[in-house]
Order: C-alpha cells, then sequence, then structure tokens
C-alpha cells in the first residue's frame, strides 16, 4: 500500500464532492424542480423552500401521459424478456461450442453494438413503412432490441465463460441433454447476471427518443419520451410538469442501472474498450 | 478420482458419438439453432438495412416530384457533391464530435486521478457519477433547456450574471448555442470515460510509482512516465467510441434547438432527419447515411493508425 496522509485525502475528499456536485448538479436541479411550485420555479430564490407533488399528480391525470407510461412500460418489459431469450441461447453456443462461423458469429454480433441506430434509421423507417407497421409498437419493439441485444450476448457469454464445464458434464452424465444442462445448471449460476441483462435492455428501451420519434406520430402509441415532448406546449406549459415528466423517467433508468451496476459496468467497459 | 470421471465422461462423449447419425446431426446443428435467432436479429437490423440503405441511395424518390423509387444510378450522390448545406453541416459535425470528445477529455481525466483513490467517498462518487451517462438524453435536453431559460433558468442567470449572455439565453445565439450544447453532450459522455480510466488506472502496480519515487521522479515525471502510457491506448480506444457515438448525434441538438438558431446546431444526423421527414426525400438521405459511413470508416482507420504510430 501507498503512504498517505489523512489531511491530503481529507483535502481530496473535499474536492471530489464539489467536483461531483458540480457534475450532478443540472440532474439535482431537474428532480428539486419538480417538487417545487410553480411560482417558486419562476420567482422564487434557488434554495427550495416548499415542496408539492402537484405537478406529478397534474401528469397523472393527463390520459395522453399514462397511455405513454403504459406503452413505455409495455415496450421496455417485451424488450427486456425477448432480449434475454435470444441472448442468452447465443451467449451459451459462443461460450461452449465450437463450431464453423462461431466467430463470424460472434463478430457480426458485437458489430451491431457499434452501430448506432441514426446509421440505419433511414432504411428501418423506410422498410417498416413498407410492411405496413407504422405507429405499432412491434416496430418499436423490432427496433430496440438491438439496443441491448448485442452486449448482452457478449456480457453472458463472458458469465458463462466462468463456470467450470465440469458442472454441465456432471449433469448431462446423470441423464440431462445440453439444454437441460443449460436450463438446470448454467440458469440458476448466471440467474444475477441475466436480471441484470433484462434490466439493462429495459432502461435502453424506456429513454430511447431517436426510433420513437421516426417510427411513431399518433398519440395512443407513443412511448414516454414522446410524451415528454407532448407535455412542452409551446403556449402553455409548466416546467414544473415537464420536469416531473422527466423525472418519471429519468428515476427508474438511474435507480436500476445504479442497483445493477457491478454487473452492468464490466460489460459495458468489455463492450466499448476491448479493442 | 479425477481421473475416473474424465474417463467416465469420455465414455459418455464416445457413447455419444456412437449414437446414430440423426442425434449426431442434432448435435451438429444445436449451436446454430441456439445462435439463429440473435443472428437473426442481427442481420434484420444491421446487415439488411445497410445494405439496403446503399441500395435505396441509388433510387431517385422524391415524395414531391417522384413518388414511386425508380433507379437513379448516382443521382443523389451528384446532388450531394453540390449541397454546400450538407456540407455546412458535415463541417459542423467534426467540430461537434471533435469538441466532445475534447470536452469529455478534459473534464474526465482529472475526475479520474482524483477518484483513484480508497475513501469511502471516492467509491461513492465512481458511482453515482454515471448519473449523466445514464440517463436519457430526453431528460438532459429538456433539462438543459429548463437550466438555460432566460426567464427560469438558474445556470442562465449565473451566465448572465457573469457576461457571457445577454437577456435572452445563450440557445438564441448561434455560436454560443453551438458550444454549449457541445458542452452538453461531453458532460453526458464523461462518466464513461472517468470508469473506463478508472480501470486503467486501477490496473497500475504501485511499484511503478514507488520505483518513480526511488529514483527521485517528482509528481509531474510520475505522472508523465508511469500514468501517461498506462492509460493511453484506453484514452484512443474509448476515445474512439466516444467519438463515433458523437459523430452520430441526433437527440441532443434536435430536442435543445431543433438544429437551430440559423442551422447552427444542425449536424449531419439533423440534416438527415430533415431530408427524410420534412423535405420527403429518402433516398437522398440514405445517400447522406452511406456518406456518413464512409468518412467515418476513413476516419477511425486514421484514429486507429495514430494509435499504432505513438
Amino acid at each position: 500500500m501507498r503512504r498517505t496522509s489523512p489531511l491530503r485525502e481529507a483535502t481530496l475528499d473535499a474536492v471530489t464532492l464539489v467536483v461531483l456536485f458540480l457534475l450532478l448538479v443540472p440532474i439535482l436541479w431537474v428532480f428539486v424542480a419538480s417538487v417545487r411550485p410553480e411560482t417558486d420555479i419562476t420567482g422564487g430564490g434557488l434554495w427550495p423552500e416548499r415542496f408539492t407533488f402537484d405537478h406529478y399528480a397534474a401528469i397523472l391525470a393527463k390520459r395522453p401521459f399514462l397511455i405513454a407510461l403504459k406503452n413505455s412500460l409495455i415496450v421496455g418489459i417485451v424488450v427486456a424478456v425477448v432480449t434475454t431469450a435470444l441472448a442468452l441461447p447465443a451467449a451459451y453456443a459462443l461460450s461452449r461450442f465450437q463450431f464453423r462461423g462461431r466467430n463470424g458469429f460472434g463478430l457480426l454480433i458485437l458489430g451491431t453494438q457499434m452501430l448506432p441506430s441514426l446509421a440505419v434509421l433511414v432504411p428501418l423507417v423506410v422498410i417498416v413503412r413498407q410492411l405496413g407497421l407504422t405507429n405499432t409498437l412491434t416496430a418499436l419493439i423490432f427496433t430496440h432490441l438491438a439496443l441491448g441485444m448485442p452486449i448482452a450476448v457478449w456480457m453472458l457469454k463472458g458469465y458463462i465463460d466462468a463456470i467450470p464445464k465440469e458442472l454441465e458434464e456432471a449433469a448431462m452424465i446423470d441423464g440431462c441433454g445440453r439444454i437441460g444442462a443449460l436450463t438446470r445448471v448454467v440458469i440458476p449460476l448466471i440467474r444475477p447476471a441475466i436480471i441484470a441483462v433484462g434490466t439493462f435492455a429495459f432502461v435502453l428501451s424506456w429513454g430511447e427518443y431517436l426510433m420513437a420519434l421516426a417510427l411513431i406520430s399518433k398519440a395512443d402509441v407513443r412511448t414516454l419520451p414522446l410524451a415528454l415532448q407532448g407535455l412542452f406546449d409551446p403556449y402553455s406549459f409548466s416546467w414544473g410538469q415537464v420536469m416531473a415528466g422527466g423525472t418519471v423517467i429519468a428515476l427508474p433508468a438511474i435507480l436500476l442501472f445504479l442497483i445493477f451496476r457491478k454487473q452492468l459496468v464490466g460489460g459495458l467497459l468489455a463492450g466499448g474498450v476491448k479493442g | 478420482m479425477a481421473t475416473t470421471r474424465q474417463d467416465s465422461v469420455r465414455a459418455t462423449i464416445g457413447a455419444a458419438a456412437r449414437r446414430p447419425d440423426r442425434a449426431r446431426l442434432y448435435d451438429r446443428l444445436l449451436p446454430y439453432g441456439m445462435m439463429a435467432p440473435a443472428v437473426f436479429v442481427a442481420f434484420a437490423i444491421a446487415i439488411v438495412p445497410l445494405c439496403y440503405a446503399f441500395w435505396l441511395s441509388l433510387q431517385d424518390w422524391y415524395m414531391l416530384r417522384q413518388p414511386v423509387p425508380k433507379w437513379g444510378g448516382l443521382v443523389n450522390y451528384r446532388q450531394l457533391l453540390v449541397d454546400t448545406q450538407l456540407w455546412m453541416a458535415f463541417g459542423r459535425t467534426w467540430i461537434w464530435t471533435i469538441g466532445t470528445v475534447f470536452v469529455e477529455l478534459l473534464l474526465a481525466l482529472p475526475i479520474a486521478l482524483l477518484l483513484n483513490r480508497e475513501t469511502a467517498i471516492a467509491r461513492t462518487a465512481s458511482a453515482v457519477i454515471l448519473l449523466p451517462w445514464v440517463t436519457p438524453f430526453i431528460v438532459l435536453g429538456f433539462g438543459w433547456r429548463f437550466l438555460l431559460d432566460s426567464d427560469v433558468g438558474p445556470i442562465h442567470a449565473f451566465l448572465h450574471a457573469i457576461g457571457i449572455a445577454g437577456d435572452s439565453s445563450v440557445l438564441n445565439d448561434p455560436v454560443l448555442a453551438f458550444a454549449t450544447i457541445i458542452f452538453i453532450s461531453g458532460w453526458k459522455g464523461t462518466p464513461f470515460l472517468v470508469i473506463a480510466l478508472l480501470a486503467a488506472l486501477k490496473s497500475i502496480p504501485d511499484e511503478l510509482y514507488e520505483a518513480a519515487e526511488v529514483d527521485g521522479a517528482n509528481a509531474w515525471a510520475r505522472f508523465r512516465h508511469v500514468t501517461v502510457p498506462a492509460i493511453q491506448n484506453t484514452v484512443v480506444t474509448v476515445g474512439l467510441v466516444l467519438g463515433i457515438l458523437a459523430f452520430y448525434s441526433f437527440d441532443l441538438p434536435w430536442i435543445m434547438t431543433k438544429g437551430g438558431p440559423q442551422d447552427a446546431t444542425t449536424i449531419v444526423g439533423i440534416a438527415m432527419y430533415k431530408a427524410v421527414f420534412l423535405d420527403l426525400r429518402p433516398a437522398y438521405a440514405a445517400a447522406i447515411s452511406i456518406v456518413m459511413l464512409l468518412l467515418l470508416f476513413i476516419a477511425s482507420l486514421l484514429a486507429l493508425r495514430a494509435r499504432r504510430t505513438t
């Protein structure tokens, strides 16, 4: 261990706190504004003195916002489940089998991760339109699969790699097939990672804006990011309500990410840094 | 014990090999079956659209004049070459990309050094610092519009007090709006770089610093000769990833200024979006996205070559 003087560490800790505050204050301000009365937002000082949940009550009383909340939940949950269901067998095959085309498939999936949605926006919009799927949640769900699937495959592969093969071989001697070994041995062992991967897919879909904007124009299939935009009526809108809507979108994403941070950060770096 | 178990495993596998052909075929096809759904999705969402974009870019398809696509050869690319608006958007995109990565490096390096300590505060800080990275663009975009609003925004009040902003928000001034949104874009990406740098910094053994100290290296020399070489690769690789993300930005400038004022924040992603949804020229937009891919590919090759020579 390197020697460090307590005074120096305490000073650096203080600096850390200041830097962290400056970095996060724009987000904190959004949260704080969502619970301040409108008159305090427009005319009050910086320091909040009165608190209210009126803005949340107001947006939750709006039908379009509730519909969007429901749509975002549907899309997010389906995306999470399907992403995991697709990624798990692929990760298992990449980890456990030697077969022709293995590296090619692996690279293809990793390559999708690097491809920004804007790069495929135009063709996807045209394809979806020709299939007659504009303004459907189905099309949105399908495009959202691209957000989390590649990273899910690579994260799960990492976790499966860490499980000793002997455990499955033992199960197979006891009469399990390959699939049996997967469902009875591997899945229980990597359950936390599976939940983390599903959560990650959910969070990515929950806040996604570009595809939703491009594929959806009808009120009854809007997702939350589009509904937030709808709250921002240029003639009469309330900053408090827009900030409350923003908090409804941001908070689940932030909380879920912090809860599963340990599993996710490693995978994120592996996806981005392995060069 | 172990050998007997391995023997029995081998026996089982041997038995499997002697099983009828149908079972062998099953074993051979199983990995493909397991890969198929994920590969199908990757094809449907990446490969097919990319190929289709290329085909589309060769069509003549302009909703107002040519509502049914017909073969147009290089017509879109010819128009694209003389589209000064578009090339200005490309120019802005390079400033935007380099600016974003610059802000990210400028903020992330000192923060990572600050967080590379074993105190409780440093550890907690390296968790919550991820907030800007995980908060969706739509929230950050409206949040910053609120903060910079000339009537209610506290940051506007601050910028006004120090003389950067006049009576109207910085978002109404072409130059300031572009600079501000570049800063916000860099701020959003900073945590990712911090976490990557932290991982690289933590992998430097303490002995290296101790040896340097024994050799009489001062703090700067230790940073220059121990820290920098250890994080160089991370900086280039993550910088490249963040650069690609910045090059393909759309959300932030669209949510905050819709590409305005006076096109000042119209980066090429916004120009492409406008080509599809406002000008109704999907084939032209497809040509833009192909040119984007090409330029990005060339830039990445150059960046990777720079990495190899350093």
